[in-house]
């Protein structure tokens, strides 16, 4: 469903990506793992459009309906992301809940939330999907005309994920998660990722507590320094030496 | 901070702790020399209370105006963090238009025609004006701002300068420089008398339009999605590309808003000073950024009663101070520049936020 193809992305002169390929296919949770500073965010936010990619190509395969046509035209893998705007890529159901969750502290949890649906008019489909939300986190639906702002941590984690939600996407890209949560809360969370993926919702998340992101994921990347060195199924990753010496702590 | 920290040491004085205090002590002078005159010279001279309450209505009348173009700053700075000091000529601009509106309305009778023909006349003119302020907006935004955005702080606020003085000079090339009158229709010109006070119909329409565009203003700001999105634009731009919102057609529609408001704002002013000619909206375009100040940049009730409240001040200082009413206008800069001194966040300012600071 989403291809990147040796991917290159520059923060001015550093060069962050050096030729990332990775797919993630419909269904999937897929991980990316690495120490700071390897390039995950960076990955994310090509893909969402908020950084450019100066090589290489990221297709959003469309899944039977729609998109199809475009694609075969050019027979190419699917729509090119790499060259569209990120409120483009918003659009096409590639939605990302970004590191340090981002809510919009002075609107509130329900404005928040409507934020997420902001691209879609169908409002039958909004009010479900915000019924959907809420009962994923009941915690929010007590806070709806609170401002964002004054949630706790967890709340805005909540709030950053159910606002993805919101839009409807085909694919979810997860930055970092359980990033500052207290460890229930970060169960808690990677609980409620397996049932979004349970319910259909295609998932890319990015993760420094890797061993939780390995258990959750049917798949794994592990990113440095900008290049993907080792991939392959979630469980063979977690059993992998190589990997339980750098990123799992044992 | 120095000499509470190092007890044992006597005071110490570096360079900028010896600016902050001569510079408090320079706007606490100016303090007690307007407190000075006003109990000796304002209170004592003994004007009627008609007299206060007919310049405080004069004052809320100009206020109105300036809070239209003050939230044209505010919403501006709000989402881009600059300060497009070409607002005042955008406003002029409005004004200019109003003032050929409504000379082809004057010149086809509509001026003298039935009550309802008037007023139908005089909106279309203040949405004419509106509509030429919109698109000089618009227009300044791509041509002046938008390939700098990514561009030091200072370099646009330097394009917009250059921006009004070009808008000046381009309306002083093409239409002169003698002022246009703005000539009141019949219907509008006398006025409401209550006891000693007089309330021009001008005025009072003035006030009311003013406040119905600012109520508009809030309902579209906090009521509907696509003011929903400029909220979160002005929190977060990259964030809200990522719900979709398209950032760039947000800022043009920012623009549009602003300078809507300063279009109509331009055609009451148009109708209240009886003139406009090129460099009529440079004062009033610095009142309404000090209104903007006055009641914390970026923040949208505060421009308005910054604006009001200016208005006031401006109305009744000169005779509570005992000076002639043209030097009305020393009276806005050095609030600004009292403001600036004790209170840089403005009066419902909030604390800066990282991003803004």
């Amino acid at each position: 469903m989403l291809i990147l193809e040796s991917v290159h992305t520059f923060y001015g002169h550093i060069h962050a990506l050096k030729g990332v390929t990775l797919t993630v296919n419909e269904g999937e949770i897929v991980t990316l793992i690495g120490s700071n500073g390897a390039g995950k965010t960076t990955t994310l936010n090509t893909i969402s459009g908020v950084l450019d990619a100066q090589a290489g190509a990221i297709y959003l395969e469309r899944s039977a309906n729609g998109g199809q046509g475009r694609a075969a035209a050019t027979g190419e893998p699917g729509i090119r992301l790499d060259r569209l705007p990120a409120h483009e890529i918003a659009r096409l159901g590639v939605s990302q809940s970004p590191e340090g969750r981002k809510i919009f502290a002075r609107l509130s949890v329900k404005e928040n939330l409507a934020m997420g649906a902001f691209a879609r008019s169908d409002a039958d489909g909004i009010q479900s999907d915000l019924a959907r939300v809420l009962e994923l986190f009941p915690r929010l639906e007590e806070r709806l005309n609170q401002p964002g702002g004054t949630l706790s941590g967890g709340e805005q984690q909540m709030l950053a994920i159910g606002r993805s939600l919101m839009s409807r996407p085909s694919i979810l890209l997860l930055d970092e998660p359980s990033m500052g949560l207290a460890p229930l809360l970060v169960q808690q969370i990677f609980q409620i990722i397996r049932e979004i993926n349970a319910r259909g919702t295609t998932i890319l998340l990015v993760e420094q507590n890797a061993q939780a992101a390995l258990q959750v994921a049917h798949r794994g990347y592990v990113l440095e320094t900008g290049r993907i060195v080792l991939s392959g199924d979630a469980q063979q990753l977690l059993a992998d030496p190589q990997v339980a010496e750098a990123y799992l702590g044992i | 901070m120095a000499g509470r920290s190092t007890s044992a040491q006597p005071l110490q004085l570096d360079w900028a702790t010896v600016q902050k205090y001569a510079i408090r002590a320079f706007g606490f002078t100016i303090l007690a020399i307007v407190l000075w005159r006003v109990i000796t010279v304002g209170l004592a001279e003994g004007y009627p209370a008609s007299f206060w309450i007919s310049q405080a209505l004069n004052g809320l009348v100009l206020g109105g105006v300036y809070a239209l173009v003050a939230l044209g700053y505010t919403l501006v700075y709000g989402i881009l963090f600059m300060i497009n000091f070409a607002h005042g000529e955008v406003m002029m601009i409005g004004g200019i238009a109003g003032f050929f509106a409504l000379q082809f309305a004057q010149a086809r009778g509509w001026m003298e025609g039935p009550w309802l023909v008037v007023v139908i006349a005089l909106l279309s003119i203040m949405l004419i004006g509106m509509a030429a302020s919109v698109l000089i907006g618009v227009t300044l935004e791509r041509l002046a701002y938008r390939p700098l955005r990514q561009a030091p702080r200072l370099v646009p606020l330097i394009s917009a300068i250059g921006a009004s003085l070009f808008l000046q000079y381009s309306v002083l090339l093409i239409f002169g420089v003698s002022p246009h009158s703005y000539r009141k229709p019949e219907l509008i010109s006398g006025g409401l008398r209550l006891g000693d006070v007089f309330i021009p119909y001008t005025g009072a329409i003035i006030f009311f339009t003013s406040i119905l565009l600012m109520l508009a203003l809030y309902f579209i700001i906090q009521r509907t999605k696509l003011g929903r999105a400029m909220r979160a634009v002005a929190e977060d731009r990259a964030t809200a590309s990522l719900m979709g919102v398209d950032v760039n057609a947000v800022i043009v529609l920012t623009f549009m808003l602003g300078s809507a408001l300063a279009g109509a704002a331009g055609v009451m002013l148009g109708f209240h000073n009886t003139v406009v000619k090129f460099n009529s909206g440079f004062i009033p375009g610095l009142k309404a950024f000090t209104a903007a100040v006055l009641g914390g940049i970026g923040n949208i009730p505060g421009a308005m009663f910054g604006a009001l409240l200016l208005g006031l001040i401006e109305a009744l200082g000169p005779s509570a101070l005992g000076i002639p009413t043209e030097y009305k206008d020393v009276i806005a800069f050095t609030l600004l520049v009292l403001i600036l001194i004790f209170r840089p966040s403005g009066l419902f300012g909030e604390v800066l936020s990282e991003k803004k600071a």
